[in-house]
């Protein structure tokens, strides 16, 4: 970022505002598109103000988990595309990417928006759903779009079939058996003012980062980042203002997933 | 005096001190030491080492490239020893251009242990950098690691205990605050499980009888 | 199976007798390791981690650096043979690669970085035996190793984890509890100012329940801060 832009941003929030006049608690614009590539058996493109993420879903057929023999299993990865942004490198996955995807992972799996039971086939094979993140441009809050497009992909899935050992892509499937619907909401702490859906401007001042991911009635996953510290009386009004925001997310993925 | 541990209260005021920090008009430890309460002072029990000027350290050098050595000080400070200043005019008049012989400097090869003074700390682009003066190679010998903290106990006060050591080892013992202790001659060995003993009972009372002790008995 | 899963809690009291609330108990030494400049070993229930401390030295290689502070590399890694269950291959897996950087996101709160500008500190975490809440106790140490060290620091900070067994809310989860529990929480706090700096969460939490943990946690900090001075006092007295 140009420096510049960092005390710019310190003199708006000094005086209570924030680029393009958003309010401290106000989500950029959000837009989700399901089945962006039909190739994969599930897919969504999010975009919240500038940042822009895919997410693909792919069944194979694999080996269940050994301490889950009777479930299929859920893989979740993501990638900080170089074309995403100039900082982004190529390269192994680095600790910002495993821990994005994990956080993600954890949103979906507690929240049981795969229903892993159905994914069993037979003794020792199952289908493995894999949900790759792309990052497709990079202007912050990673984590909520990521949530978004991942349970919208998921949910708008369709389900391959396994006959004669052999996997059937096409024709006519059903969906993907699925369950809840988690959301999250990031906030960053900059100077003392914390901040809902940071753009990759505020992220990169903030000092501490914090996402709470929920479904109807409870939180499912939260994950504090960066060396910033939040208080107990701060944790408590986010996680009230995750449940204020959260329905609206909720319902933009079952508008957009046709439910 | 108690024991302090890094985040206790030190004071319910400001207090501009070393190994402390202010936060909301109070001051906190930020290492484990000793606090007199009534004397105000606050002794650091561990600590890392902070260059000041002339403070005497010990190193290796680790680069030389025109005539600048860069000097591995066991720290994050990287030191430096610059080339001495040349005569003005070729020597014709030795009083005003030459060198005097404290300043003529030995010439010094990567891997070379050297003790000096630190006569200037800047802080560089990059990292806190310690302009070097006063170099002095160091010959054969011996290097211990000490903990910085405890340098001060080594050297004991107006140097009792480095004499001590000296006294009771015949061995030549140089101390560089950085925590680099430099042994040659006598009983370097002796000299060594002394300086490890002070080490860790810095903190235990009678350490100077303890230490008169061991030595007596290492010389027999 | 369905129906497998083992009961957490059997009249009122936990699989292995604890009280909802209660900690394992907890024993740190200082010191163990001569090579680092601060080090501590932690027996936590059946966890047996060892934290190290190196440096601050000049950051490695030179484009790491930060020309204004130090920066911080830290490592948690679970030992191979750590496990009641089978060989984990070592080197680091995703799992310890997040634990490492949010483990190093807590010392970056409290360590006094500005001091040592283009330098590094290396935290090292090694879990030799694992029962549960090995980052809460990975943290837990290496605040005491560090502050052994003499590297100046805020704050000691502890972590330990809440999570919800059925619909009791119960504290410091041991690995069965942690396998199958409902909601699992670790969290790292600097004592003085109660400021949160390690969250995480997944499973099934209301509000009131994530109060429950945080305050459960919250009171299990006077004891472990208990244990991480004692452990740090008794080289001195």
């Amino acid at each position: 970022m140009i420096a510049e832009n960092e005390e710019y941003i310190l003199e708006l929030l000094g005086k209570g505002v924030r680029e393009h006049d958003r309010d401290r608690m106000q989500y950029r614009d959000i837009k989700i598109q399901t089945g962006t590539i039909p190739h994969a058996e599930g897919s969504a493109m999010v975009d919240i103000g500038n940042t822009k993420v895919l997410v693909g879903v792919k069944l194979d057929i694999g080996t269940p988990l050994k301490d889950k023999p009777d479930e299929g299993a859920l893989v979740t990865s993501a990638e900080l595309l170089p074309l995403a942004n100039a900082e982004y490198e190529t390269g192994p996955p680095s600790p910002e990417s495993i821990e994005f995807a994990r956080v993600v992972d954890r949103g979906i799996r507690a929240a049981g928006v795969v229903d892993t039971d159905a994914l069993f086939i037979e003794k020792d094979k199952v289908w493995t759903a894999y949900v790759d993140i792309y990052v497709l441009n990079y202007d912050g809050n990673l984590f909520d779009a990521g949530t978004l497009a991942s349970v919208s992909a998921l949910l708008s899935a369709r389900m391959p079939k396994y006959e004669d050992e052999k996997v059937i892509r096409e024709g006519n499937l059903g969906k993907l058996k699925t369950g809840g619907i988690v959301t999250s909401c990031t906030f960053a702490k900059v100077g003392k003012n914390i901040l809902l859906d940071p753009n990759a401007n505020e992220e990169r001042i903030m000092a501490g980062r914090l996402t709470i991911a929920n479904d109807e009635s409870v939180l499912r996953a939260m994950q504090k980042g960066e060396s910033g510290s939040f208080s107990y009386k701060e944790l408590t009004e986010l996680v009230d203002a995750t449940f204020d925001n959260s329905k609206r997310l909720r319902d933009m993925i079952k508008g957009a997933v046709g439910d | 005096m108690k024991i302090v541990l890094p985040g206790d209260k030190i004071s319910d005021g400001p207090v501009r001190m070393e190994n402390a920090i202010v936060e909301n008009g109070k001051t906190y430890a930020t290492v484990i030491g000793m606090l007199d309460d009534s004397k105000g002072t606050f002794v650091p029990l561990e600590s890392v080492w902070y260059p000041r000027q002339g403070d005497f350290v010990i190193g290796i050098v680790e680069n030389s490239k025109n005539n600048v050595h860069t000097v591995q000080l066991d720290s994050p400070f990287r030191g430096l020893i610059l080339p001495p200043p040349r005569p003005r005019f070729g020597g014709r008049d030795r009083d005003r251009g030459g060198m005097r012989n404290e300043e003529r400097q030995e010439i010094l090869h990567v891997g070379d242990v050297v003790s000096s003074f630190v006569r200037d700390v800047r802080r560089e682009s990059d990292q806190i950098i310690l302009i070097l003066e006063r170099p002095r190679k160091l010959f054969g010998g011996k290097l211990v690691e000490v903990r910085p903290s405890k340098i001060p106990r080594v050297i004991g006060k107006e140097n009792t205990m480095l004499r001590q050591l000296e006294d009771g080892t015949k061995c030549t013992i140089l101390v560089g605050l950085n925590g680099i202790v430099w042994l040659k001659g006598g009983d370097a060995q002796l000299a060594q499980k002394a300086i490890s003993k002070i080490q860790e009972e810095a903190h235990i009372s009678g350490l100077t009888e303890r230490i008169n002790e061991m030595l007596a008995k290492g010389v027999q | 199976m369905e129906g497998e899963k083992p009961q957490l809690m059997i009249n009122g009291k936990r699989t292995d007798g604890r009280m909802p609330g209660d900690l394992r108990p907890i024993k740190i030494e200082v010191g163990i390791l001569k090579n680092a400049e601060g080090s501590a070993y932690l027996e936590w229930g059946n966890n047996k981690v060892l934290a190290a401390v190196y440096g601050p030295k000049e950051a490695q290689p030179k484009h790491i650096a930060d020309p204004n502070r130090a920066i911080i590399k830290c490592r948690y890694q679970m030992a191979p043979f750590s496990s009641l269950e089978e060989h984990n291959r070592s080197g680091p897996n995703r799992r310890a690669i997040e634990i490492s950087k949010v483990t190093k996101e807590v010392f970056e709160n409290v360590i006094l970085l500005d001091n040592f500008p283009g330098s590094e500190i290396d935290v090292f975490v090694e879990v030799l035996q694992s029962d549960g809440g090995t980052r809460a106790a990975g943290i837990t140490a290496a605040a005491v190793a560090i502050a052994s060290s003499g590297i100046p620091m805020r704050d000691i900070p502890y972590a330990v984890s809440a999570g919800k067994a059925g619909e009791e809310i119960i504290l410091d989860l041991n690995k069965l509890e942690d396998n199958y529990s409902d909601a699992d929480m670790p969290v790292a706090i600097s004592p003085r100012n109660g400021e949160i700096l390690l969250l995480q969460m997944d499973g099934s939490l209301t509000k009131e329940q994530c109060e429950k943990a945080m305050q459960l946690i919250i009171k299990a900090g006077e004891t472990i801060t208990k244990v991480q001075r004692a452990a740090l006092e008794t080289r001195y007295l």
